[in-house]
């Protein structure tokens, strides 16, 4: 299953907003990835700060994530929801 | 030896004078070549990893408590985004790769970062600095897998001004600032860890300096003048007794009175909250100017009202539970002039010095973010810490205006009101930086609690020489005769209308001025954090007497340079 959705925060996937996406992402028995929509790079693992940050998107930017196992549906709320989070509305932010 | 003057970029407003210390890490990249394959066992190698995988967790995690502690929640973050670099699937894919292939664990590390440093490094702006990052881990891992001591930077000598290539968030995670002098690096801009955390800890730092700086040997004295952004070796008498005396004033942590017993008010000028408790540490007895512009630059959008409130209560509790009765004045938005905000799409001209800024924008276009201003600092005032909160508009030129910002005051008060949320009006006053503004005095002190003067501003209007202009430097003395005047007349003017009158520009800072500041009948002086010291010991060998002779003497003659000689 996959989802296509604007950046919020306003750095893109960078620093703290890119810490808590990778580590969600990782908490989820599903294999996600993410990519810029248009970028010209390879999806990367969303569990991967390397990829993640190597995506260089912006708040703004369009990205698609493209999930695969029992709990897809649940790790891309959890994604989505922290994408379209401000950054300093993160703290106040439960995660999973 | 005559001394030596390296230019970078001063981080910090502060000066110190100490004893060089170079900070050069052992380079744990040099490995050497890698042993035969045959004597590696990959298995113990892999062990040997994970091994100094976690304990460079545990050092992670403690770094960023302790930098969460010290400096706050911002620069705290980094040391999460290492902790995820740190376990990525990718660098350990890489590192297994290389330990199949018969590499050591050192080895395997350096091998599995090279290609993700080169990648960052292609990339620009903020991009790049991720690969500073990856540096930094790859560099942690490599000294816990080769046993290396780390260069212990927090058992520095009292004294020592630390000199560096770079100083990493793991590095100034270490740095004490009650040992630190300064630091100066080779690289680096206002921006960069070091720099941000420096600032927040109070040390003097300048940055970005060059390579130049590897001509100072280990030991030699230096000055490190974050004011001016100089870094100066061996320095002559002079200078090292200016240095001297701008750091050694011992502080003075209650008010302070002239000789004679007039109390004068000795308070800071702040740039953001984290500059509160550094301002308390240095003995000022409350906020004279709280700029905040802050909260709206660097960002895309505004910040809320709640935002702004947690952002002005946190100084007054910063305050309000080291102080008795503090006040703390803050300074409703003024951008414009040389202040532009990205998202307030501002123009040049008419928003330029003399177009829509301060007090002007607040009433017109910015009507709405000037109202959840008041929101915040109406609310602040109702609490217990915020019983000291006062509110100055910036460049007022009409009594119109005033009302106007009074009336608004009083629309946010009945709004609040019947929204049934706790709110108190608080003192207000009015910035006086135009030359209008001066001649209003009275007109305004009959309107208001106070009148602060900006020195900045009113020099420049009133000598009609822009600030920012290089060629325009000589007329920016704030003892030229047309300045002196125009203080003068104000103070008068306020007192005559019951209001008290303080001063928030660079003068107010200046210790050789305070006798005659404290003469032309100043009631408070607000500066950088810096010179409270230096100001508060200038104000008790003051003679009021003598100093009103010295003030009068002032007025009196028509030239800068008979002004100065006064001096």
């Amino acid at each position: 299953m996959e989802r296509t959705l604007t950046v919020v925060p306003e750095d893109g996937l960078h620093a703290r907003p890119a810490a808590t996406f990778v580590e969600t992402a990782s908490n989820f028995d599903a294999d996600v990835t993410v990519e810029a929509v248009d970028g010209n790079r390879p999806p990367v693992a969303a569990d991967s700060m390397l990829g993640v940050t190597g995506l260089g998107v912006r708040g703004g930017d369009d990205v698609r994530l493209v999930a695969d196992g029992p709990e897809a549906e649940a790790a891309l709320d959890a994604l989505e929801r922290i994408l379209s989070t401000p950054e300093d509305e993160l703290d106040e932010m439960e995660l999973p | 030896m005559t001394e030596r003057r390296f230019d970078g970029v001063g981080a910090t407003p502060t000066v110190g004078v100490g004893t060089a210390r170079w900070y050069r890490p052992v380079d744990v990249t040099a490995l050497g070549e890698p042993p035969d394959p045959e004597t590696v066992s990959a298995a113990a190698e892999r062990k040997r990893f994970e091994t100094a995988q976690d304990k460079a967790a545990t050092e992670l995690e403690a770094e960023r408590e302790r930098t969460r502690e010290r400096v706050g929640d911002d620069e705290a973050n980094v040391f999460d985004a290492h902790l995820q670099f740190l376990r990525d699937p990718q660098i350990e894919a890489g590192v297994d790769e290389q330990l199949d292939g018969g590499l050591p664990g050192p080895h395997a590390v350096y091998a599995a970062f090279e290609d993700p440093i080169a990648q960052f490094e292609r990339m620009d702006g903020m991009m790049a600095e991720r690969a500073d990052d990856l540096r930094d881990i790859r560099d942690r891992l490599l000294r816990l897998l080769t046993d290396t001591a780390r260069t212990d930077l927090g058992a520095l000598a009292d004294g020592s001004v630390i000199l560096a290539e770079l100083l990493t968030p793991s590095d100034t995670a270490q740095l004490d600032p009650e040992a630190v002098a300064g630091i100066a690096t080779i690289k680096g801009g206002r921006t960069a860890h070091a720099a941000i955390i420096a600032r927040s800890l109070g040390i003097p730092a300048v940055v970005g300096i060059g390579e130049d700086l590897n001509q100072i040997d280990d030991g030699t004295e230096v000055v490190v003048d974050g004011q001016n952004g100089v870094v100066i070796a061996d320095p002559d008498e002079s200078t090292r007794t200016r240095a001297r005396e701008s750091t050694e004033i011992p502080v003075i942590d209650e008010p302070v009175s002239t000789a004679d017993g007039i109390e004068i008010e000795v308070a800071a000028n702040l740039g953001t909250p984290a500059e509160a408790q550094p301002a308390v540490a240095k003995g000022a007895d409350g906020v004279g100017l709280f700029r905040t512009e802050f909260l709206f630059q660097d960002r895309t959008a505004a910040p809320d009202e709640t935002e702004q409130y947690e952002a002005f209560l946190s100084v007054c509790e910063t305050f309000s539970e080291q102080i008795d009765d503090p006040r703390i004045v803050v300074r409703t938005l003024d951008v414009g002039g040389d202040k532009p905000i990205e998202y307030l799409d501002l123009d040049p001209e008419q928003n330029g010095f003399l177009g829509a800024r301060g007090i002007r924008l607040s009433l017109d276009e910015h009507a709405d973010l000037f109202e959840t201003q008041l929101r915040a600092l109406l609310r602040v005032a109702a609490t217990d810490a915020g019983g000291g909160l006062a509110v100055m508009f910036p460049l007022v030129s009409t009594v119109e205006e005033l009302e106007a910002a009074l009336e608004q005051v009083d629309r946010v008060a009945r709004s609040l009101d019947d929204e049934n949320i706790d709110y108190a009006i608080p003192e207000l006053g009015v910035m006086i930086e135009t030359p209008a503004s001066t001649y209003l005095a009275d007109a305004f002190a009959e309107r208001v609690e106070f009148l602060s003067i900006g020195t900045n501003d009113l020099t420049q209007y009133i000598q009609s020489a822009q600030r920012d202009l290089d060629r325009m430097s000589d007329y920016q003395d704030p003892l030229a005769p047309a300045v002196l005047r125009a203080v003068d007349r104000t103070v008068r003017a306020g007192h005559e209308g019951g209001a008290w009158v303080g001063m928030c520009g660079e003068m107010a800072g200046n210790p050789e001025l305070t006798e005659l500041l404290v003469g032309l009948g100043l009631d408070e002086l607000s500066m950088s954090a810096v010179t409270v010291p230096a100001v508060k010991t200038a104000i008790r060998e003051t003679d009021t007497e003598r100093a009103t002779v010295l003030a009068e003497s002032a007025l009196a003659v028509d030239t800068l340079a008979d002004v100065q000689d006064l001096l």
